[in-house]
């Protein structure tokens, strides 16, 4: 791998991809490393630089890989330790970096650790985790996966005691009070480290410390915790980067970047169902406000912006108003709606519009933050809400249009997951192959569009400045960096707008369409009149000649 | 097609980012800074409670304002622009306003309000007077849901009154529509009321703006006109009514908007009033009882005197309008001492329609023909508050449909003169 | 001697019946302008007895007074006179026309005055008859608004108003015809100005209290609240 550059991450395109549902190369129903490895050509031609790789983990599997029972190896399911690290080592060749999971908050109950610390009270272990006598200890702290769970505490017959758990029951919280626990984490951070990952996602942080009278969430020992993480690793791995999932307003997430000494970036989750609304509502209000709320951050952090992801559409940062809005426009049939969330792929989301799919691209690759594209989204691959939980968003990605969408040579019912059938988002109709061969296909214009993100530093690292003009279904806004300026100018609604822009700070300046290349007229003293068809964005670059 | 001529270019421009709309709740002003930033934010209140997803702009049609009204209305907008507020919107809700040519002028304002509502595609329109300080955040509710869910054509609205409010409509306009149209709603001259976007454009099209129906009783002309069109009408019970205290009443401005457009709807329909008409079935949703109890401090000496004036000023004026009989009985009962006067349902009945037939002749101005009833209706007023002054709420209303009557018994001498003349 | 005599007597016959028969051509052009002005004439008054009767003339003059005051003198109607004064000063012209073509030299700068006059008759009569019409109007503008205001003696104010109107109607009408217009002019400003004066004592000595109550019932409401108004009425509310 080249040398590391310290601020890599504000130039990713991020692709987030399931190493289970991605390619099969042994046959057994189940992607592996292999399979991934051999299709790192695609995600090189396709243009992303960093891959984020869901939990591979031994684990029972009961939460998709987050309920991990083995930190320092691989599920044979999808190979050995050895595959990952040929994997990672073809991935850094073409220049891309490799960001992989890891779960501090809880372990899987069938980990060693837990048998070991339920086994009995004086197990030397018994302190890895968060035991009570009686359930009501840290009253107050709201349920996650409402759906499913009654509380966050579970009785285990074993020991006669509850343990606690922010997840599903049989992922126990490990107790952050207990220094071995914070040493080991780190020895496993540093296994992986060393044998050259880039960066670690650290999955539900905010959860990590439990005190009475708090809601558990955001405690100052939670980002302690992760600081002295990051000191560590930035003394002994340079370059490396950590990256938060935390859902949380913007003002509680400012915390976990701390002084651009604790995480390198963190999800901007509530802007990501304000993007959906802001659509539907063909008003770029939810947008702007959610961003003019957001607070400075340090210079050497970022955000991250995505779409959709193996999660549900999360809905827990909106209001009851707004969620119930979402839930009306965007999952009428209640068997979409999960967990306070929508569980939903984008192209099902946007009904498979091609234009809105273009537009909320690109509104993924222009607003502040890097960007991180779904595995499948790329094609416009749908989603099959009847398998339960989340698993419709995991299904097998699809390549072709032939035996098993080309994901595995295994017959089809040993297949992890059933393939997409239906004739609109069906592997026959939606693959990788067929899209290849057009010029305009879905995937086409994705490779187009990274390209132009990644020759252009402003959007990584500017900053923003929102234009407020009268229509308020056009959402306009200037991206800078030094001597560089881009226009990014996008139409919310579905019908053709006119939308006069105050640009007189830029007078003399001549708007060069990004895409094409074209000029477009030069800026004068009166208000720059534009026309968009209906949900068309366009990116300029300001040229003075 | 809308007469986009009566919209300025700033005011289009506008109109053009507000892009298509579900709702329009328009205000006619004119220097109505007092009340008005009551109203329009009772008025965005209701919008934001009752129709969050809807998309919805306030758009006020003013006169010539010198007392910043105008601004007054900008401020209810809710825009990404604006500083946060403890207001929570969902979407943006724009709030535009623009001075309309030849103002002030209610019809003007509504043409106005009419035209931007056909640009904007708005599925609906509430106008609303910027004089209702008692309007509620539900009163949007209660006028826009019968056109926005319910389909309906024309909402009329029916407010809780002091018993002797709106005595022009009470003795004039019901009983002139009810008789002679089939037409029998509360307020047939609505200041605030909702139809829907395809009625709204249907008006536009009429040929009344150059006419004096198109600058005042507008409000009147549609009704009849939406009934008469056999549109889909309710009546919504509001809420309670109040006239603003210091608001002064113009007698004669309210003659000209209600007998005058009364009398030029003869005219255009006289092929319904000359046979019997249907009754026009308007029902009403959520009925309340429409009038409430209270004294009444109005000076009914002073209406006698004034109406005994009139009689004997205006003498040679009523020759030329009205017949010999009827000009002599008026004589009469302007010689009547107050404690026995009785403005009678029949003479009053008699006195309206002989005016419509010499407006409709135009033996001397119209405008004067308007005018030289004042005086009349006040001697009919007083006749009206002796004889409800301490009625019921039923009581009342029997004395209504009295009246009702006699305008239905005389209604043949209308047809009489009417095709005698033609 | 009674030769002479005869001879002159011949001589002076002879003259006079040469004058006569250089006269009498004249005389049958002067009839025949006649015979045809008559009937040129009556077909004209038909032509505008016609007219004016489409245009309702009469109604219009009902407008301004003058049928009324005709009704009452027992005279025709407007139409009717009119369409007469028509038909007189046409004829008159060609009997004029006629005369002037007699060898009367004096006659020929009166005829001419006289074709002279007649537009300035038009104009006059126009003036004259939406003079009227105006005062109508404006009289009875200012009696229904004095009525409605509840003024005291509107209709003095309003046949005040008429007869200012009228008399400076009529004055502007001899005016234009040039019959003692300078006389007529300063009667009327001299009856306006007499009239002006006496309304401003009037008002301003006698009628204050009256101008006061009236400009606050007015204006003053909406600008200086009411001291110790507890027991005010409440005013009409008509809608």
């Amino acid at each position: 791998m080249a040398a590391q550059d310290g601020l890599w991450y504000k130039d990713a395109v991020i692709y987030q991809v399931h190493v289970r549902a991605f390619y099969d190369s042994s046959g057994d129903g189940n992607g592996d490393f292999r399979g991934l490895a051999q299709k790192l050509d695609y995600l090189q031609e396709l243009g992303v630089n960093t891959i984020w790789l869901m939990p591979f983990f031994p684990s029972p599997l009961r939460d998709d890989g987050y309920d991990i029972a083995d930190y320092r190896t691989v599920n044979p399911t999808y190979g050995t330790l050895d595959d990952f690290k040929a994997f990672l080592e073809a991935a850094h060749q073409r220049g891309i970096r490799v960001i992989i999971e890891m779960v501090l908050n809880h372990t899987s109950d069938q980990h060693p650790w837990f048998q070991e610390s339920r086994s009995s009270r004086s197990n030397p272990r018994r302190d890895w985790y968060v035991w009570s006598d009686t359930d009501t200890k840290y009253k107050g702290t709201r349920l996650i996966f409402l759906d499913t769970e009654l509380s966050n505490w579970a009785w285990d017959p074993v020991s006669k005691q509850y343990y606690w758990h922010r997840f599903f029951s049989h992922q126990p919280d490990l107790n952050y009070d207990n220094p071995q626990v914070r040493e080991e984490m780190w020895d496993i951070m540093k296994f992986w480290l060393q044998m050259g990952v880039d960066a670690f996602r650290l999955d539900a942080v905010p959860y990590l410390v439990e005190r009475e009278g708090t809601n558990c969430e955001n405690l100052p020992e939670t980002h302690e915790v992760i600081k002295d993480l990051r000191a560590r690793m930035d003394r002994e791995f340079p370059g490396r980067m950590l990256l938060a999932e935390a859902n949380q307003w913007p003002a509680d997430l400012r915390a976990y970047f701390g002084n651009g000494d604790e995480f390198n970036m963190a999800f901007h989750f509530p802007l990501m169902p304000r993007m959906f609304m802001g659509l539907k509502l063909e008003d770029r209000k939810p947008i702007t406000e959610i961003l003019k709320q957001t607070p400075e951050i340090p210079e050497n952090c970022q955000w991250c912006l995505f779409l959709r992801n193996h999660d549900e559409l999360t809905l827990e940062m909106v209001t009851d108003m707004e969620r119930d809005y979402m839930y009306d426009e965007y999952a009428k049939d209640k068997a979409m709606r999960l967990n306070l969330g929508i569980r939903r792929r984008l192209a099902p989301l946007l009904d498979n519009d091609r234009r809105r799919i273009e537009l909320m691209n690109g509104l993924l690759m222009s607003l502040p933050g890097t960007p991180i594209i779904y595995y499948g989204d790329e094609i416009g691959m749908g989603d099959n809400v009847n398998l339960g939980d989340r698993h419709g968003v995991r299904t097998p990605m699809q390549w072709e249009g032939g035996w098993n969408g080309g994901f595995s040579p295994a017959d089809p019912e040993t297949l992890y997951s059933p393939l997409m059938l239906n004739p609109v988002y069906g592997f026959q109709a939606i693959n990788v192959q067929s899209q290849k061969r057009f010029e305009h296909s879905l995937l086409s214009w994705m490779k187009r569009l990274i390209r132009v993100r990644k020759a252009t530093p402003v959007l990584g690292r500017g900053s923003i400045q929102f234009l407020y003009p009268a229509n308020h279904r056009v959402l306009a806004y200037f991206r800078k960096l030094g001597n560089e300026t881009i226009l990014a100018v996008n139409n919310l609604s579905s019908k053709a707008q006119a939308v006069e822009l105050d640009l007189k700070e830029y007078r003399g300046s001549i708007l060069v369409e990004m895409f094409g290349r074209n000029i477009f007229p030069r800026i004068g003293d009166l208000p720059y009149l534009l026309t968009l068809g209906p949900y068309q964005f366009f990116w300029f670059r300001l040229r003075r000649i | 097609m809308p007469d986009e001529s009566i919209l300025s270019d700033g005011f289009v421009r506008e109109l053009m980012t507000v892009g298509d709309v579900d709702i329009v709740v328009g205000v006619p002003t004119y220097n109505d800074a007092r009340s008005v930033g009551q109203v329009v934010q009772a008025v965005r209140a209701g919008l934001l409670k009752h129709f969050p997803r809807e998309r919805s702009v306030i758009i006020n049609a003013d006169g010539g304002s010198r007392d910043g009204t105008q601004d007054l209305v900008r401020a209810a907008a809710i825009s990404d622009l604006s500083v946060a507020s403890d207001v929570h919107a969902l979407r943006t809700l724009h709030s535009i306003s623009t001075q309309y040519e030849g103002g002030p002028a209610n019809g003007i304002a509504i043409h106005t309000i009419l035209a931007a509502t056909d640009l904007l595609q708005a599925r609906t329109c509430a106008i609303v007077s910027p004089e209702s300080t008692t309007l509620e955040p539900e009163w949007m509710e209660r006028l826009l849901r019968p056109v926005l869910r319910d389909g309906n054509d024309l909402v009329l609205p029916i407010y809780r009154r002091p018993k002797f409010d709106g005595l022009l409509i009470r003795n004039l306009v019901f009983p002139m529509a009810n008789v002679l149209y089939g037409c029998s709603v509360r307020e047939p001259y609505p200041s605030d009321f909702a139809f829907s976007g395809e009625l709204g454009s249907q008006f536009l099209g009429q040929d009344i703006w150059n006419q004096e129906q198109g600058r005042r009783g507008t409000e009147l002309w549609m009704t009849l006109w939406a009934a008469l069109g056999k549109r889909k009408l309710v009546q919504s019970f509001l809420g309670a009514k109040t006239r603003r205290e210091d608001a002064p009443s113009d007698l004669v401005a309210a003659m000209r908007e209600t007998a005058g457009t009364l009398f030029t709807s003869l005219d255009a329909y006289t092929s319904v009033w000359h046979s019997t008409p249907e009754a026009i079935e308007t029902p009403c949703i959520g009925c309340e009882p429409a009038i409430s109890d209270g004294p009444s401090r109005l000076n009914r000496k002073r209406l006698y005197d004034m109406f005994t004036f009139g009689v004997k000023e205006l003498d040679p004026v009523f020759l030329s309008i009205l017949t010999t009989p009827t000009h002599d009985e008026l004589k009469r009962l302007a010689g009547v001492p107050e404690e026995k006067f009785s403005f009678s349902g029949e003479l009053w009945a008699r006195t309206v329609y002989e005016f419509a037939i010499a407006f409709h002749k135009a033996v001397i101005g119209r405008d004067h023909i308007v005018q030289a009833l004042v005086p009349l209706f006040r001697g009919r007023a007083h006749t009206f508050l002796t004889q409800n002054r301490d009625a019921s709420v039923e009581e009342m209303d029997r004395n209504l449909e009295s009246l009702c009557k006699a305008f239905e018994q005389e209604k043949p001498h209308l047809i009489d003169l009417w095709d005698g003349g033609k | 001697m009674w030769q002479n005599f005869i001879g002159e007597l011949a001589r002076t016959m002879n003259d006079i019946v040469q004058s006569f028969a250089r006269f009498l051509p004249r005389v049958l052009e002067m009839l025949l302008l006649v015979v045809v002005g008559w009937i040129i004439a009556y077909v004209l008054r038909a032509i505008v007895k016609s007219v004016l009767r489409i245009a309702r003339f009469d109604k219009w003059s009902e407008h301004t007074g003058a049928a009324q005051v005709l009704r009452r003198s027992a005279l025709p109607s407007p139409t009717e006179m009119l369409s007469r004064f028509v038909f007189w000063v046409a004829w008159l012209g060609f009997i004029l026309v006629g005369i002037s073509v007699l060898p009367v030299p004096w006659l020929g700068p009166h005829i001419s005055n006289f074709f002279g006059f007649i537009p300035r008759l038009v104009v006059a009569f126009f003036i004259l008859f939406f003079g009227l019409l105006a005062a109508s109007f404006f009289s009875r503008a200012v009696l229904l608004g004095g009525v409605n205001a509840d003024l005291p003696s509107p209709r003095l104010i309003s046949q005040t108003l008429r007869t200012m109107m009228i008399l400076f109607v009529i004055s502007m009408a001899f005016e234009v015809v040039g019959i003692g217009s300078h006389t007529v002019l300063i009667a009327f400003a001299l009856a306006f100005g007499a009239l002006m004066l006496g309304l401003a004592l009037a008002f301003g000595l006698g009628g204050k209290d009256l101008a006061r109550k009236y400009l606050e019932r007015r204006f003053a409401r909406q600008d200086f609240p009411e001291q110790g108004s507890k027991e005010r009425e409440d005013e009409l509310s008509p809608l």
